[in-house]
């Protein structure tokens, strides 16, 4: 309680301090008429029934279930901005008794109407508790964390099973087990980024860093589009600071970081549009193939604002300078893969007929090749282009290359060959 | 004779188009709309005996200066004897038109002017969020967890919605109706406007899941009045007098969360059951359905209270285009304040005044032919009440 509680505080009556006394001890109060025994809610000076004044209390169970409740995105007042997107609900308490409310500890997505739920108190001051509610299904729980008192639906845990995802899918294991591909999943909205599929993406790279048989990752987009960028719907919360400077810290440096250091060789696989935050996904990865009829670029400028996830920074590494800059300056959204290409940023444009033919050849090119081979490759690599000086690179070259002709399987190839020469 | 005994009429109106107008004072389009609608009646201005003013929302100071009788002042009604401003949200005019009733009927006054004037574009972004998340809210029980408009009837739609089946798509067809009257309309700030598709209405980002950002209201500037007089005096002042012939009422709650459809749909019920009997005929005889709810929801709701189609199924007439221009359901006849765009209490005295225009057989492009009688209800705050009225072009 030490921070100051700067959304609104119910206005308490006279007849009503018991109620939110009690919210302090966590407990929840109905209020009933003595005369003609009535639960009542919200509670009331007179008895809205009857009109008796000889009222009491209840203590509530705490349960009930969801009578209607809605995914608040957008147009709040400023004070509720940090909160967004919170489930703003009516529960039904098994009492009988319906109030509004919100819905805690659970992913919007999973919330339904008819769902059980029970009471949990955020202690917003030290004269009130708010009764809010979570999921009574332990199992559709997200653990709370710090950012509850917000009523902020709370972060999800660091690692999540791939079966949790609901912005990109996550598929390893198929024909060739040492390709992992990870597939932003959301077509309707062509798979913009919002907070929940930041978090996926920095667990799905986190999690293939320590799936030893996997040497390349495919990053794609399901639908036709690899990716449009930052989704809207993020915006209104940017309007705070913090909020703003986190979403470019946390959220956006997190997904740059678990990608770069995800030790498997990333393969963006572009098509329909790439344009903005889908770009700077993509050039946080190791090579780009394209579809002929991509379209790609920064649309940031045009906001009056720049890349803010890699983007800026990455592309005047990743291409010729001068046309780097005319990238970011012009705002085109209508970058032609070819054009790209030319420019000097892609690793190849395929025809459209042949794009995914073309491309899986190039993938199973790769994924042929020894995965800490690969591993050790995108590391000197990227030592090397950080820029610091060539005696370092080479020095990392020399000792990276040392190490992977040491490791034991290799050992074992030159055995063999040692052997054949011999005899 | 005594077929009017004690009934009223709308004799006379005036409006401006409804958009955004920061540079137009209030005052401005107080004059224009009184002006029109006194000239419109054949009424000289000091035949104004009262005036009857619908509320204004979240503007303090243009409420004060109407309470405080600036209207007959600012516009020389010599005649005018009685003043005062009324407030019950959405359902305002409807009190203002019963006030003026009253007034006649006592002999207090022989003709009552009704206008309403708001400015939304002169009221700060963040004010307007403010009051719009505070006003019909309940400060201990619902604004603490993050409460506003959209929310609750993003909460109502989804309750909908599971009761009734009702898909996204039906429920932007709602929308699609209400623009395509709008489209039509001089007055609508969608004037002439593409009408979008269901398909445009749902990618448009979510506010309140599952309500759309195109699914909420635009909030606007706008105005407009009428002149009411006894049904006795109407038809000797204008050749098109517009009769009110029966009304019921129904309140619900002032708190959403103790409201649910069950409720609204058996007041909806009652409340027009009471109204067609007044006027002594049947839904059958009704020819538009002028319908304001503020928001899609209560659309299909309404329908199905009024019996115009199986319970469930209140979206149907909406897609397949019975409550579009030309059909055969002509139904919010304005689109409602989704297609007017929102002036806060200001929809209610439009629907009224589109009531009489269609029944006046002035409304143009938009006006469904042969028009004999209109049902017109109003509703206030998030949905607290229903008023239900039955007007027509005759008595009977
Ligand atoms: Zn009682």
């Amino acid at each position: 309680m030490t921070q100051q509680y700067i959304k609104p505080i119910p206005v308490v009556q006279p007849w009503t301090e018991a109620f939110w006394k009690s919210t302090k001890n966590h407990s929840l109060l109905i209020q009933k008429c003595s005369a003609c025994e009535s639960l009542i809610f919200y509670p009331r000076k007179r008895c809205p029934e009857c009109w008796s004044s000889d009222l009491g209390w209840q203590e509530a169970a705490g349960r009930g279930k969801v009578y209607t409740f809605t995914i608040v995105r957008d147009m709040v007042e400023a004070k509720f901005v940090p909160d967004l997107p919170y489930v703003l609900a009516m529960v039904e308490l098994e009492e009988s008794v319906r109030m509004m409310t919100r819905i805690v500890e659970c992913d919007p997505e999973l919330v339904q109407i008819g769902m059980e739920v029970e009471v949990v108190f955020d202690d917003i001051t030290d004269r009130h508790a708010l009764p809010l509610f979570r999921p009574a299904d332990e199992s559709l729980r997200i653990t709370a964390t710090d950012g509850d008192q917000t009523g902020k639906a709370s972060e999800p845990a660091l690692f999540m099973s791939p079966d949790d995802y609901h912005t990109i899918l996550y598929e390893t294991g198929g024909t060739n087990g040492a390709v992992c591909r990870i597939t932003l999943n959301r077509p309707e909205k062509r798979n913009s980024i919002n907070r929940r599929m930041a978090l996926e993406l920095r667990d799905a790279f986190r999690r293939v860093r320590e799936d030893r048989n996997v040497g390349v990752v495919v990053l794609a987009g399901a639908g036709g589009s690899f990716c449009s960028g930052g989704d809207l719907d993020v915006f209104p919360s940017l309007a705070e600071h913090q909020t703003s400077l986190n979403w470019l810290a946390h959220e956006g440096l997190d997904v740059q970081k678990a990608i770069t250091d995800c030790e498997k060789v990333v393969i963006a696989k572009i098509d329909g549009y790439c344009l903005a935050g889908g770009l700077e996904l993509a050039l946080c990865c190791d090579l780009l193939y394209a579809k002929e009829s991509a379209r790609m670029g920064f649309t940031e400028i045009n906001m009056g604002i720049l890349p803010g996830w890699g983007g800026t920074a990455r592309i005047v590494r990743s291409m010729p300078v001068f046309r780097a800059r005319e990238i970011i300056y012009s705002g085109r959204k209508d970058y032609t893969a070819r054009e790209m290409f030319e420019m000097g940023l892609l690793s190849r444009v395929f025809k459209d007929e042949e794009f995914e033919e073309q491309f899986e050849k190039a993938v199973a090119l790769l994924a042929a090749k020894k995965p800490i081979a690969l591993r050790m490759g995108k590391e000197i690599m990227a030592k090397s282009a950080d820029g610091g000086s060539i005696d370092t690179a080479l020095a990392v070259e020399r000792n990276g290359i040392q190490w992977l002709t040491y490791a034991p399987d290799i050992q074992a190839m030159m055995d063999q060959f040692r052997k054949n020469v011999k005899s | 004779m005594s077929k009017g005994k004690g009934k009223i009429a709308i004799v006379g109106i005036g409006e401006v188009p409804t958009g955004i107008y920061p540079e137009r004072s209030p005052w401005a389009i107080m004059y224009e709309i009184c002006t029109q609608a006194v000239q419109d009646s054949g009424l000289d201005k000091n035949d104004i005996e009262a005036v009857v003013t619908v509320a204004p929302q979240a503007q303090a100071r243009l409420t004060a200066e109407i309470s405080f009788g600036k209207i007959p002042e600012e516009l020389g009604l010599k005649g005018c004897k009685d003043v005062c401003i009324c407030n019950a949200g959405g359902a305002s005019t409807s009190n203002c038109i019963r006030l003026a009733e009253q007034l006649i009927a006592s002999g207090a006054a022989r003709a009552v002017l009704i206008p309403h004037v708001t400015v939304h574009s002169c009221i700060p972004m963040d004010e307007l969020i403010n009051f719009f998340a505070q006003a019909g809210m309940d400060l201990q029980w619902e604004y603490p967890f993050g409460t506003t408009y959209n929310a609750i009837i993003g909460m109502l739609t989804r309750r909908y919605m599971h009761e009734s089946g009702a898909t996204p798509e039906e429920m932007a067809s709602i929308v699609v109706s209400m623009r395509k009257w709008a489209a039509l309309d001089p007055n609508s700030i969608f004037f002439n406007k593409k009408v979008p598709s269901v398909e445009e209405i749902l990618s448009s980002p979510m506010v309140a899941d599952p309500l759309h950002k195109r699914e909420c209201n635009i909030l606007a500037d706008g105005g407009a009045a009428m002149v009411v007089t006894s049904a006795e005096l109407a038809p000797k002042v204008t050749q098109t007098p517009v009769y009110k012939l029966g009304e019921g009422a129904a309140f619900f709650t002032a708190c959403p969360v103790l409201r649910d459809n069950g409720m609204m749909t058996r007041g909806f019920t009652e409340s027009a059951a009471k109204a067609l009997s007044e006027a002594h005929i049947t839904k059958d005889d009704i020819d538009i359905w002028n319908i304001y709810l503020a928001y899609p929801v209560g659309h299909p709701l309404m329908m199905e209270s009024l019996g115009l189609c199986e319970p469930g199924q209140g979206c149907k007439s909406f897609v397949d285009g019975s409550t579009w221009p030309g059909g055969k359901m002509p139904w919010s006849t304005i689109g409602d304040a989704i297609g007017r765009g929102h002036t806060g209490s200001g929809v209610s005295t439009a629907t009224y005044v589109d009531t009489a225009r269609q029944l006046m057989g002035k409304a143009d492009a938009r006006q469904v032919q042969g028009a004999r009688f209109v049902f017109q209800n109003t509703s206030g705050g998030s949905g607290m009440n229903n008023i239900a009225t039955v007007w027509g072009k005759e008595l009977i």
